[in-house]
């Protein structure tokens, strides 16, 4: 739905591990925390698998929005896979900048798996602050 | 007689339990291919433990550690994936809501009859809809959330309970009205369900029943029910917890406003006159509960009221000493009596007297009760029908050197049901009452189906050889579930089956209502054996929950389980957006179309299998290592024990007599003459491991042994499939308080030795001063766990040989938890005065001669001992007054430090220290025995100093776990993990600094890219399949298995940002 004006919907990639970022999706759907439809889910064993390259691809494949769920800070399973993610995320972002896609359509989260409400709430906050950015520039081009 | 449980060929132990402990029990039995019965009470498993939001000192919520194999999620309330319904261990059978009404029988074949009370809601139809708590009128406090939220009687116990299904309370409230019986969509409701009573004919049982928590009710000085804002350490808990009824937001229960001044007051239901022992947990849980109060409410103000600080384990001082430090939490010492509420803000008004003697009033706008824990109500129950005996607490009764036998052979115990204990230390008894039943049932070890590749093993027998698909074109079928309507209502599956015909690679499409029920399953299988297809797509719910029971089903239909891929069409879409159907349908089309594109990519996944030495490495020949080596070598299997020393028994030989009143030396005459016995044990003494290579199953060690009359030691070579680190801690020798330079000064040590062969000595003495707490200049500060109860039974003993004595204990904080608790009592009743010191007022040492002149003690002379006299002062905060003593004798309770050594061997293992110098282990919580590394596992004082029953009980779970790889036949290894293609490595070690685990390793051997001799290589035996290294690869030489690039990526189908077009 990569309309222009006012309209838009952007389409949105979440990245995430199989442990907490997963069951706080689960969490979210099981307790009806609702949050907007254009949001997906692409499971990672854990967020220290994420790569640069992933999340760019998303962009050049066409997302508005990309964010990355991960265990709390101290909390991953494989113990600091997500403080990795972290660092690569905030390159990733710099490179957005500079490609002027805009770091700001990538986030990331840091989500214990009973955290059903605020995985909503995430999914809520990149919506709305990706819609205000409009479509992923790359796409427009296309 | 001969029974039919010893004409049976495999064994069933029943565990009594579903908590922490039972659960670890109970995995550890099955995957040493035992049966195990796992019997709980309540309508799911976890026990307390799922109830808690974080564990000290890690701030961990995440139990999915407990285990090490790869499964989705923290499966809380489970300790691991293992226990998720279609994970569960094939050896494994849960009864919930099950009672034990009586036990007959002996050791190896016993009849337990059991009562099993009805869910009315059978969990294997249950498809979680929620429609029965939907229609149901009943509302009740939810006491998964300690009564801070509501459910109904059709009701959930908690969002990820085990079994995975809804129960009805059919209590005295049930308006009977058959409502939810009615609108159950998959008639899984039976509210005729009757009690059943069976039979079950077990080998074993361990009792894992756990505690209960005191009721403040009782403590009517503190208003609990009466004063709003007044809650137990357990609701705190629940508002604390990210899962619990508030998302972690801790709120005033009187207005819901966040709290700015909060009070814990310790000792609660312990300590006192009812519970005259210590609950050993409430100090550490009431700093972790105040740290996150500060981490999370700005400015708020936090005051832990306390007798005694009681941090005694791994890690914990620290922890303490962060929390004053870092987020200056109040710790005042004094048991406070009582508490005043303002009626008009229901703020609480403590009065108490502090440390310097001054009366204070405080105000605090809300209090935590820092509860205790008591014997679970149904104790005396449970001992009566087993004919066990608990003890005068009303807890389990043990031997100190049996600590995880009862009274009744063949029936163990472990966990907070033998004594108050933390997580780690019931984990730790799990595993070893595990071993204990392994012992017993050696000769049926492994009779049971244990050796799995997948979580699951084949319902009948064995599975139909796999079909090699390899050749063929991807052939996809897509399942749709509509879940009854539970998806169907939001999500538009007729449009999303027709989607997903047209999609590229499908040859099928199919909707079903029910996909996990075994009409379902037979559509599946029948799809895959008749339509020929090679991919199989569940569009249904969770990976987490399921993706395990559809691996099975197309395993099943000779299909390799990883060619299975599902998309979450209720979770993540009809649940989660159920005012939006239209956005709820692009979205499952979505995510079955990249669920398409990456089946197709797709790859069987198989993993390496190898036949595990059957021999244990017991390195270290004290009580740990003694322990360990007979329990593995009971079990059936070889044991090489490695003593550096001339002689086995460790520091069994320093010790004479204790607390309890056991002789150490007949368990040392004991275990010695056991193992020097045994034809399965080799004993190397004077030998010691230099050389430790290989892996889990395959490992190979050259040992050094010294011989008399030759200038180098001799090597031999030693393969095994484990290995356990028994190697033991010793008393601090420094030269504090004039030790070794005066002999009136002497080490907790000396004085037994003092105390057993020179009594007459003791007989002659006045005054004898103890000094706890004793370090080195410099030494990382801990508890040694130890050292406090040693005093109260020396100091009980001089008071015994001579009462006239004096004996004065000077000491920081008094740790004798759990029932040590009862020594410090004796010893106060017999006279022994303690004295408080501090850090800032540590006791001065000085010695005076005849003339009442101080003496350098460096100008100390040997006979100078007959001219002067010793003298203690110590400044005491109370009376605020400087105390002097002229002790005849002076006692110094010095640290337990690592043996020498453990730093080079633990460079040797590569594995890791802790701040203090120990062993590390792979999670202070939740794998208390085992290092991070597969097959290598810690026991007894190497991990932390212990007492004689603790190193025992830790032995036995090194062994228990030991047993059960040993027992493996294969032992399946490796599958989703990182693998490097050396032919693209430069060998710039970028994965060896980015693992989490230290894993990669650079191959001398190996050549890399350019032909250049050097390649980096990931041991599959090793690999945790995180996937760390692979995002960082600087030349993509690493991948890992089935998330290579282009499964991931999916560059053909945009599927990583592109959306399908509406």
């Amino acid at each position: 739905m990569s309309n222009n004006g006012n309209g838009f919907e952007p389409d949105i990639t979440a990245f995430g591990c199989i442990f907490c970022g997963y069951m706080a999706a689960d969490t979210a759907g099981t307790l009806g925390w609702e949050y907007p439809a254009n949001v997906k889910y692409v499971k990672l064993p854990c967020t220290g698998k994420i790569d640069i390259r992933y999340i760019l691809a998303a962009f050049e494949q066409g997302a508005d929005g990309a964010y990355v769920v991960a265990c709390p800070l101290g909390n991953c399973h494989h113990v600091k896979g997500n403080e990795r993610g972290k660092k690569r995320v905030e390159r990733a972002k710099k490179i957005l900048d500079q490609v002027g896609v805009g770091g700001e359509r990538l986030e990331m989260f840091f989500l214990s798996g009973g955290q059903g409400k605020s995985f909503a709430n995430a999914a809520q906050t990149m919506v709305e602050r990706v819609k205000k950015m409009g479509p992923n520039p790359v796409k427009r081009k296309a | 007689m001969i029974t039919n449980n010893l004409e049976r060929d495999t064994a069933t132990v029943m565990v009594l339990g579903g908590g922490v402990a039972g659960m670890r029990a109970a995995i550890d039995l099955a995957e040493a291919g035992i049966r195990v019965k796992l019997v709980e009470s309540s309508h799911g498993l976890g026990g307390r433990v799922a109830q808690l939001g974080f564990m000290f000192p890690t701030h961990d919520c995440v139990l999915c550690r407990g285990t090490s194999d790869h499964g989705y999620g923290c499966t809380r309330p489970s300790i691991s994936p293992a226990f998720l319904e279609h994970n569960l261990h094939p050896n494994i059978q849960v009864w919930t809501n099950t009672q034990v009404l009586d036990a007959t029988g002996e050791a190896g074949d016993f009849t337990i009859t059991l009562r099993r009370f009805p869910r009315y809601v059978d969990p294997d139809r249950c498809t979680n809809c929620g429609r029965c708590a939907e229609v149901c009128p009943i509302e009740k406090p939810r006491g998964f959330e300690a009564g801070l939220a509501t459910r109904r009687a059709a009701y959930k116990i908690a969002p990820r309970a085990i079994p995975d299904a809804y129960v009805i309370d059919r209590g005295p409230y049930c308006a009977d009205c058959r409502r939810c019986e009615q609108v159950c969509p998959t008639r899984a409701i039976d509210l005729n369900e009757p009690v059943h009573d069976e039979d079950a004919h077990v080998d074993a049982i361990i009792l894992a029943v756990g505690h209960q928590l005191y009721d403040p009710r009782h403590s009517e000085e503190f208003g609990y029910g009466r004063f709003a804002n007044v809650i137990t350490s357990m609701e705190y808990e629940r508002l604390a917890s990210r899962s619990g009824p508030t998302e972690g937001i801790v709120t005033r229960p009187s207005d819901g406003a966040a709290p700015k001044r909060i009070a814990w007051l310790q000792c609660i239901g312990s300590r006192d006159q009812s519970h005259p022992y210590c609950s050993s947990i409430c100090c550490m849980y009431a700093t972790k509960e105040a740290m996150l109060a500060k981490q999370r409410i700005p400015g708020v103000e936090c005051r832990i009221f306390m007798m005694d600080e009681r941090a005694f384990n791994k890690e914990y001082n620290a922890y303490v000493h962060q929390a004053r430090e870092k987020y200056a939490i109040g710790f005042t010492r004094c048991r406070l009596s009582s508490l005043k509420e303002d009626p008009q803000t229901r703020d609480l008004i403590a009065q108490y007297v502090a440390e310097d003697g001054a009366r204070r009033q405080d105000t605090f706008d809300m209090v935590v009760l820092s509860v205790g824990m008591e014997p679970p109500a149904q104790a005396t129950a449970v001992a009566k029908r087993l004919g066990i005996h608990l003890n005068a607490y009303g807890f389990c009764e043990t031997d100190k050197f049996a600590p995880l036998q009862t009274n009744r052979p063949g029936v163990f115990v472990c966990g907070a049901f033998q004594s108050p204990k933390e997580i780690a230390e019931s984990i730790i008894d799990a595993s070893g009452a595990a071993a204990e039943a392994m012992r017993l049932l050696s000769t049926k070890i492994g009779h049971a189906p244990r050796s799995r590749e997948y979580p699951f093993l084949a319902c009948n027998g064995e599975f139909p050889p796999e079909r090699d698909v390899a050749p063929e074109a991807p052939r996809a079928a897509v399942f749709v579930c509509a879940c009854g309507d539970a998806i169907s209502q939001v999500v538009n599956t007729d449009a999303l089956t027709a989607f997903a015909e047209r999609l590229p690679n499908v040859s099928h499409a199919e909707q079903v209502s029910y996909l996990c029920l075994p009409e379902g399953h037979a559509r599946l299988r029948r799809a895959v054996a008749e339509r020929g297809v090679n991919r199989v797509v569940v569009a249904a719910c969770s990976h987490r929950t399921h993706e395990s029971l559809f691996q099975r089903v197309i395993r099943e239909a000779a299909l390799n389980p990883n060619l299975l891929e599902m998309a979450n069409i209720r979770e993540h879409c009809a649940w989660a957006h159920r005012h939006d159907p239209a956005g709820a349908t692009r979205k499952a089309q979505e995510l079955v179309r990249i669920a398409v594109a990456r089946a197709a990519k797709l790859a069987p996944v198989y993993k390496d299998r190898l036949a595990p030495v059957p021999r244990a490495l017991v390195i270290g020949g004290g009580v740990s290592g003694l322990t360990a080596a007979l329990a593995i070598a009971d079990g059936g299997f070889e044991v090489a024990l490695v003593e550096r020393g001339d002689t086995l028994g460790g520091h069994l030989n320093n010790l004479y007599f204790t607390a309890e009143g056991g002789n150490p030396q007949r368990l040392l005459r004991d275990l010695v003459n056991r193992i020097v016995g045994h034809d399965r044990i080799r004993v190397l003494t004077r030998s010691e491991v230099v050389e430790h290579r290989g892996h889990v199953g395959a490992f190979r060690s050259v040992i050094a042994t010294r011989v008399k009359g030759l200038a180098k030691p001799t090597q031999s070579i030693v393969e095994h499939g484990v290995t356990i680190v028994a190697t033991g801690g010793q008393e601090a020798r420094g030269s504090e308080y004039l030790l070794g330079k005066d002999p009136r000064a002497m080490t907790q040590q000396q004085l037994e030795e003092k105390l057993v062969h020179l009594p007459e000595q003791i007989v002659a003495l006045k005054q004898i001063v103890i000094i706890q707490c004793v370090q080195r200049p410099g030494a990382p500060d801990y508890c040694s766990r130890v050292c406090c109860t040693n005093t109260m039974k020396n100091a009980t003993r001089i008071k015994m040989l001579n009462p006239n004595c004096e004996v004065v204990v000077l000491f920081k904080n008094i740790i004798t938890y759990g029932f040590r608790e009862q020594y410090y009592s004796e010893a106060r009743r017999r006279g022994v005065l303690f004295v408080r010191y501090t850090e800032e007022t540590q006791p001065r040492l000085e010695i005076i001669d005849t003339h009442g002149a101080r003496k350098e003690p460096s100008a100390l002379r040997p006979d100078d001992v007959y001219f002067t006299s010793l003298q203690v002062r110590v400044r005491e905060p109370v009376l605020n007054e400087e105390l002097i003593w002229h002790p005849d004798l002076l006692v110094v309770s010095t640290q337990v430090v690592p043996s020498d050594g453990t730093q080079h061997l633990a460079e040797i293992l590569r594995v890791p220290l802790s701040s203090e110098g120990f062993f590390m282990e792979a999670h202070l919580k939740m794998r208390p025995m085992d290092f991070m590394e597969e097959g290598i596992f810690i026991a007894g004082m190497a991990h932390y100093p212990k007492f004689i029953e603790e190193s025992i009980a830790h032995a036995l779970s090194a062994a228990g776990r030991a047993i059960a790889i040993l027992s493996q036949e294969p032992l399946f290894y490796g599958g989703v993990v990182a693998q490097v293609d050396q032919a693209k490595c430069v060998a710039c070690l970028t994965c060896t600094r980015t693992c989490p685990f230290g894993i990669p390793r650079i191959d001398p051997v190996a050549v890399g890219n350019g032909n250049i001799v050097g390649a980096a290589w990931i041991d599959p035996a090793k690999c945790q399949g995180c996937g760390t290294c692979t995002g960082e690869c600087p030349a993509t030489a690493i991948q890992l298995v089935n998330y290579r690039d282009e499964q991931v990526m999916l560059r053909e189908t945009a599927g990583l940002g592109a959306w399908v077009t509406a």
